[in-house]
């Protein structure tokens, strides 16, 4: 962890509901201007920690800060914290400009500057054109883009966006990735989500969760362990062996930066591991494909680390 | 942010989307229907009654006689007696309705938009007692918003076919329309609680509708008795403590030429408001949206 400021802090938060523990003991710290994901399965425990953060429930133990305050420290945190709340439905009978103006007035903004910067916020989610139509008038993108609007506007220091894509058509997503990134260094993102390469793209970190405990959290380099493995994917149909056109695991487990290295036949892709210490990721992609295009093995791709998808696997 | 800022903000939010909504504008055509035919036979039967009685002065005198029999006090008998009829019977006409309007205007204030989570855009923004008292004042305005409207019909409707005059609209007809006013207060109370403890809507509206009919069985049961001891005795008696648990048992306190009686039926009604917004913002503060 860097010198940071923390901008978010979970200590040993456990919820409970009834006899079902939702969350068990997390601890977690996001730092401001992060993007930070929140990842885990069905029932993992992301959307009760989120809504926590949020204010939305209260922990049965242990604590949450944001900037510094309780989530339910409303005033104090007023303007300060934005939230997409998952399948929460915009009110049908409010115009898209009057929620905004509302909510911004509600944070504590002059009338005159709620206006501008809900129009500003609606702007930055491509939806300028929507200020006077009714929110229950909207398609299920442009009410997402709405609440992705209300979530950022007044710019504030965090961000909690719950499946901020879901549902979203491809061309959409990719633009609300875009405003995300747009915004990193500037807030504290905090994103729960169920899309693993996105997360990928975007959070410069992420607490991967299973049964309502975390079980791994890091730099995503460190979550995919990109400093400390690469990839290779050799063409479809490559066998394991000696000769050419074959994957010599041995002659490339004896080379000396290799750690450990697992040959997948079925998906011909190879899982290399090093120690961080004695040699660069590129020096280690190097070696290894100087070795497998030595043998005339054909090279379809090379990555560092393991996908997070492949990590979220192999924890969860 | 101030509270009361905040409440403002909510409450002004509350009554235009009341105002906007389906439900809004069909219950105002409704009421404002309901209030054009209230009106006209409300004035068809106090003209009925004043040719029955000779004149209108007649008529007055006729009614003091009989409240001052039934109350034993004559100071009070020549002021009720005094009051306009027709806005009178429609002043129980409005408050016996208006649990009613608050009912369906407010089943769903909190619990509609708990249903839909709706709420959550407002749970980072607003301190939950600001959310419950503006969702509170927001159904109160507006039902304070139609009783002065329909009021302001009535009293049209009446002065124009002369059964009051101006004098009367201004000493009557304003103090009928506040008395109207402050008793729709503790329903608005009762039904944004009831509408608080919900996710459902619908349970909201049945409970809602559960506990008004409760509350006015209380009354019935207070006038009923107090009916048969006027038949037995000619003395109407003074409404038993418990009747007062119906907020619209209070309309002749607030009517009262003294001032005393009228202070402590405002001081219970509002304290009532206050009460079940002070509880009723302690559940919801305390509970997972």
């Amino acid at each position: 962890m860097s010198d940071a400021p923390i901008a978010v802090q979970l200590r040993n938060v456990t919820k409970r509901f009834g006899a079902k523990t939702a969350v068990d003991g997390v601890s977690l710290a996001v730092e401001a201007g992060q993007v930070f994901g929140l990842i885990g399965p069905n029932g993992a425990g992301k959307t009760t920690t989120f809504s926590m953060l949020a204010g939305y429930l209260h922990p049965t133990a242990g604590s949450l800060d944001v900037l510094g305050f309780a989530p339910s420290a409303v005033d104090a945190l007023r303007g300060r914290l934005g939230v997409l709340p998952q399948d929460a439905l915009l009110p049908a009978t409010d115009t898209v400009g009057q929620l905004l103006v509302h909510m911004g007035r509600l944070q504590g903004l002059p009338a005159a500057a709620a206006l501008e910067k809900a129009r500003q916020a609606l702007a930055e989610v491509e939806g300028a054109d929507w200020w006077t139509q009714r929110c229950g008038a909207l398609s299920h993108g442009m009410a997402k883009r709405v609440a992705l609007a209300q979530a950022f506007l007044g710019s504030p220091d965090v961000v909690l966006l719950d499946e901020p894509t879901a549902g979203l058509d491809p061309r959409v997503a990719y633009e609300m990735r875009q405003l995300v990134k747009a915004k990193r260094g500037r807030a504290a993102i905090v994103i729960s989500s169920h899309n693993l390469q996105e997360l990928e793209e975007i959070c410069d970190a992420a607490a991967i969760l299973d049964r309502g405990r975390v079980v791994a959290q890091g730099t995503m380099g460190e979550l995919t362990a990109a400093n400390a493995e690469i990839r290779v994917k050799v063409k479809a149909g490559t066998r394991r062996g000696t000769g050419p056109g074959l994957v010599d695991v041995a002659k490339l487990r004896s080379l000396e930066t290799v750690r450990t290295l697992d040959y997948d036949d079925e998906g011909c892709e190879l899982y290399v591991s090093f120690e961080r210490s004695k040699a660069e990721a590129e020096a280690v992609i190097g070696q290894v494909l100087s070795v497998l295009l030595g043998d005339g093995v054909p090279i379809s791709g090379v990555a560092k680390g393991r996908s997070l998808e492949q990590r979220v696997m192999d924890l969860t | 942010m101030s509270p009361v800022t905040e409440i403002g903000l909510l409450a002004s939010r509350e009554l235009r989307r009341s105002v906007r909504s389906v439900k809004g504008l069909i219950l105002g055509i409704i009421t404002l229907v309901g209030a054009v035919l209230a009106s006209l036979v409300l004035t068809w039967v106090e003209g009925q009654k004043v040719a029955e009685a000779g004149s209108r002065e007649a008529l007055v005198e006729l009614r003091r006689q009989m409240l001052e029999k039934q109350t034993g006090d004559a100071g009070l008998a020549r002021y009720l007696a005094s009051m306009p009829q027709s806005l009178r019977s429609f002043l129980d006409l409005t408050i016996w309705l208006g649990p009613l309007l608050v009912a369906l205007l407010g089943f769903d204030a909190v619990a509609g938009e708990l249903q839909h989570r709706s709420v959550r855009f407002w749970a980072v923004r607003s301190r939950r007692s600001s959310y419950f008292a503006g969702k509170l004042l927001g159904l109160w305005a507006l039902v304070a918003l139609v009783t002065v409207v329909l009021s302001l019909l009535v009293d049209g409707f009446a002065l124009v076919r002369g059964f009051v005059g101006a004098a009367d609209i201004l000493r009557w007809g304003s103090r009928f329309a506040l008395v109207a006013v402050v008793i729709a207060g503790p329903w608005a109370a009762i039904a944004t609680f009831i509408s608080s403890t919900f996710k459902q809507p619908i349970g909201a509206l049945l409970t809602t509708f559960g506990t008004f009919f409760l509350l006015w069985v209380v009354n019935v049961a207070g006038v009923a008795t107090r009916a048969r001891a006027l038949a037995e005795t000619g003395t109407l008696p003074r409404p038993h403590l418990w009747e007062y648990v119906y907020p619209n048992a209070y309309d002749n306190l607030l009517l009262s030429p003294e001032p005393g009686k009228v202070a402590i039926a405002l001081g219970v009604l509002l304290g009532f408001v206050a009460l079940a917004t002070a509880g009723g913002s302690l559940l919801f503060a305390r509970r997972d949206l």
